[in-house]
């Protein structure tokens, strides 16, 4: 994959980021020139196949990373492209001419990342959520733990025992205050 | 009515024809259709392997983990007996619980299809209630190149070997801040060590504070249960760490190096201040024989309570074994005066040089105070039993210790033997070889059978102390110069014990050897001695195997009479010792202030 790499950052801004497999490399490229590289490897490159797009929320860095998979099914090899979003804004460029399920895939992650594609279709129809008042779910600052407490009550009989004092009552009774 | 037509009549049956065909359908019952080999299906659990720290239940977004006991299991040291249930009402197979597992007890299988007309029946402890995918050999398990544990220790640093022979400072430098934070947040908090500790220190709970970086928290804690935190976080024999989970697939949290932290950060002179003790003076009094770690923690838990405490040490300082038997570069003298101090601070009075037995009979404490402690430790020298060894030229590695302590030269000369294989011994051959001399220690079996630290015994090796194991003293004789010693010994051959203890030494009379030394140091072990003790007292107490008997709260047969550390305990170590002390302290507070009996 060493040559499409070498093709592609002579023409375009982008940067390897990791081979992960013989057959699987990952690039990095600006939000902005995202859909032109993108079209070409569509167009150029064989990479004909739109395998998903997904986002990673690195709350740590503020950020989110999308993750683009073409695949090349002459080939058989697969190329991601990541692009980096502000983390308070995020915001991208709508690729749903490229490929018709690319809305899909950004009605998606509008919904469970909030991340927004303007110009998407149905972008804002519910995915698979219904009636969600939340903070879209997948960001990492949603607690599941406390949606879970305040909506699903525990079932009746359920109880937890404490590590802690289950061992001093049965290995150290009496020992210490 | 319309008329019908032949057609309409028969057509309905046309479609029988199909019944021939093969259908489009699935059978039923559905035909098995196995999950994915990594599929992330019902949960499995090894319960042999599964020590019950809780992390699964920790970690679970859906709250649908509780941790139960469970039949025939209970509570052992590095196992709390209780075991994961879960609740499939709730989970939603994310898999962190089998990701964190700790000790990878925990997989799921790759079977996915479970009918049942009762909903209760899908809370279940697996492992524990059968089930028919529990020897399923495929499913989801943690990737073994990804955890999300962190298993590795941050290296500590350490004077070389080099470094530590030209001189008595500390070895270990401690934790830098950056490597504190990244050793604390290793600690998944499950409390199993809690057990293991003697004095059942809070140990998550000050780790924490170290991740939260308020040290003032952490040294109140600290001192809820072991006023020597100074001093443990140095030398503390850590069986915590033993039984740490990290331990199952990783390097235990290094926990007594963490207390060490925290004591570091704050100066002596902030302690009071920090720690808020406040006394109210109960007007009772209690002696306490021995100003060691058992005899001072006893002070210090009592003196809280509001007792006037009087300790007597036949020393010229406090510490016992601390100060006496343990090395400055294991621990130096302002660690573990930094300990002490405090204790004294809080009104606790002291007669140093003050034998008991000697300038002051025990009777006397007995019966001007409400209660006596002691916790006198052992340190008599147990002798090595062979012919010759009251040879001028054998010393006991307890006096050159505290000879070396004491800053007295202790006369060892340039080459010498060490007999034995603990702690004594390994520390006596490290003190010679900084003061100069050659070292080989002869030890009867081999060093995994070695009483002593692991990490002195390394130490010891890196400071080319010359080990030879499996050699078993038989005489010791004059040399030509009075300056010296000789000594014979056989090689041992380790024999397999039919009862099934550990392997013993039996000396091969055909291979034996003839040295010569400028001293042998006979370092085997301690007794206790009670000659202070009036006779009708001695007789009250009971002993089995050298160790006083006594309830969890150190009483004797004796209500007024309480023992403590080495001389009671089986572990005879500086831990055990303060926990003696805590709990003498409890003890006597129940008798005097609570009006109850033994316990």
């Amino acid at each position: 994959m060493k040559s499409l790499i070498n093709r592609l950052t002579e023409q375009f801004k982008v940067s390897l980021e990791k081979q992960t497999k013989s057959d699987l490399c990952f690039i990095r490229v600006n939000k902005d020139d995202a859909e032109q590289l993108i079209r070409h490897c569509r167009d150029h490159e064989s990479y004909t196949h739109l395998s998903f797009l997904t986002a990673i929320d690195r709350i740590e860095d503020n950020k989110f990373t999308l993750t683009y998979l073409l695949h090349n099914y002459q080939s058989h090899q697969s190329l991601g492209v990541h692009v980096e979003l502000d983390r308070e804004n995020p915001v991208m460029h709508s690729l749903h001419r490229l490929w018709g399920q690319m809305a899909t895939y950004q009605r998606e992650l509008k919904e469970i990342y909030g991340i927004e594609f303007p110009g998407s279709p149905r972008l804002n129809d519910e995915f698979f959520l219904e009636g969600w008042d939340q903070i879209p779910p997948m960001r990492k600052e949603f607690s599941t733990v406390e949606f879970c407490e305040e909506r699903f009550p525990i079932r009746e009989g359920r109880q937890s025992t404490d590590a802690k004092q289950t061992m001093k009552v049965e290995i150290y009774p009496g020992r210490g205050e | 009515m319309p008329k019908m037509k032949l057609k309409d009549i028969i057509s309905p049956f046309y479609v029988w024809q199909r019944s021939f065909e093969k259908p489009y359908t699935n059978n039923k019952p559905i035909d098995e259709r196995p999950g994915a080999p990594s599929y992330r299906g019902f949960h499995v659990n090894d319960i042999e392997k599964c020590v019950g720290c809780g992390t699964c239940e920790t970690i679970c977004m859906n709250n649908a983990i509780d941790m139960v006991p469970v039949e025939n299991l209970t509570a052992q040291v590095g196992d709390s007996g209780l075991r994961p249930r879960f609740d499939y009402g709730r989970c939603c197979w994310c898999a962190l619980c089998v990701d964190i597992c700790t000790t990878s007890s925990l997989r799921m299988s790759n079977e996915y299809a479970w009918v049942t007309d009762n909903p209760d029946d899908f809370r279940f402890t697996p492992g524990v209630d059968e089930k028919p995918w529990d020897d399923h050999p495929l499913g989801y398990r943690r990737d073994p190149d990804y955890s999300l544990l962190k298993l590795e220790r941050p290296a500590m640093t350490m004077l070389s070997a080099e470094e530590g022979l030209n001189s008595f400072d500390e070895v270990v430098h401690g934790f830098t801040p950056e490597q504190a934070i990244v050793e604390a947040s290793r600690c998944v908090e499950c409390n199993i060590c809690v057990a293991t500790c003697p004095a059942h220190m809070n140990i998550p709970g000050y780790i924490k504070t170290i991740r939260e970086q308020d040290f003032e928290q952490g040294l109140r804690l600290l001192y809820e249960t072991n006023p020597f935190s100074s001093t443990c976080g140095r030398i503390c024999t850590h069986r915590c760490e033993d039984d740490c989970v990290i331990s199952h697939l990783g390097k235990p949290l290094a926990i007594r190096w963490l207390k060490r932290y925290i004591t570091d950060q704050i100066p002596a002179e902030k302690y009071q201040q920090i720690l808020q003790h406040k006394i109210t003076e109960n007007g009772k009094k209690v002696a306490i024989v021995g100003a060691g770690p058992g005899g001072l923690s006893a002070a210090y838990f009592l003196r809280l309570k509001g007792y006037q405490v009087s300790v007597y040490e036949s020393a010229e300082k406090a510490g016992g074994m601390l100060r006496y038997g343990v090395p400055t570069y294991r621990l130096p003298d302002d660690a573990l005066d930094k300990d002490i101090d405090y204790i004294l601070s809080l009104g606790v009075s002291i007669h140093y040089q003050t034998t008991v037995g000697k300038e002051i009979d025990f009777q006397v404490l007995y019966d001007e105070n409400d209660a006596v402690f002691f916790s006198t430790g052992l340190n008599v020298p147990s002798g090595l039993r062979i012919k010759g060894e009251d040879h001028p030229r054998v010393l006991s590695g307890l006096q050159v210790l505290c000879d070396v302590a004491s800053q007295r030269d202790p006369g060892v000369g340039k080459k010498v033997a060490v007999i034995g294989g603990g702690n004594v011994a390994m520390d006596a051959a490290r003190v010679c070889r900084r003061i100069g001399a050659e070292v080989t220690i002869l030890y009867r079996r081999r060093i995994e059978d070695m009483p002593a630290d692991p990490e002195e015994i390394e130490e010891a090796q890196a400071e080319k102390c010359k080990f030879v194991t499996q050699a078993i003293p038989g005489l010791i004789e004059k040399a030509k110069s009075l300056k010296q010693v000789v000594i014979q010994w056989g090689e041992a051959e380790m024999v397999a014990d039919d009862n099934g203890g550990r392997p013993r030494p039996v000396l091969q009379e055909d291979k034996m050897h003839t040295d010569s030394y400028d001293c042998i140091i006979s370092a085997i072990g301690q007794a206790g001695n009670y000659s202070f003790l009036p006779e009708d007292i001695k007789q009250q107490l009971v002993s089995q195997r050298g160790k006083f008997t006594v309830s969890n709260h150190q009483q004797t047969s004796n209500t007024k009479v309480f023992i403590g550390g080495d001389i009671a305990n089986k572990t005879a170590d500086a831990i055990s010792a303060i926990a003696d002390g805590q709990n003498a302290a409890i003890g006597i507070d129940e008798v005097l202030s609570l009006g109850m009996g033994t316990k």
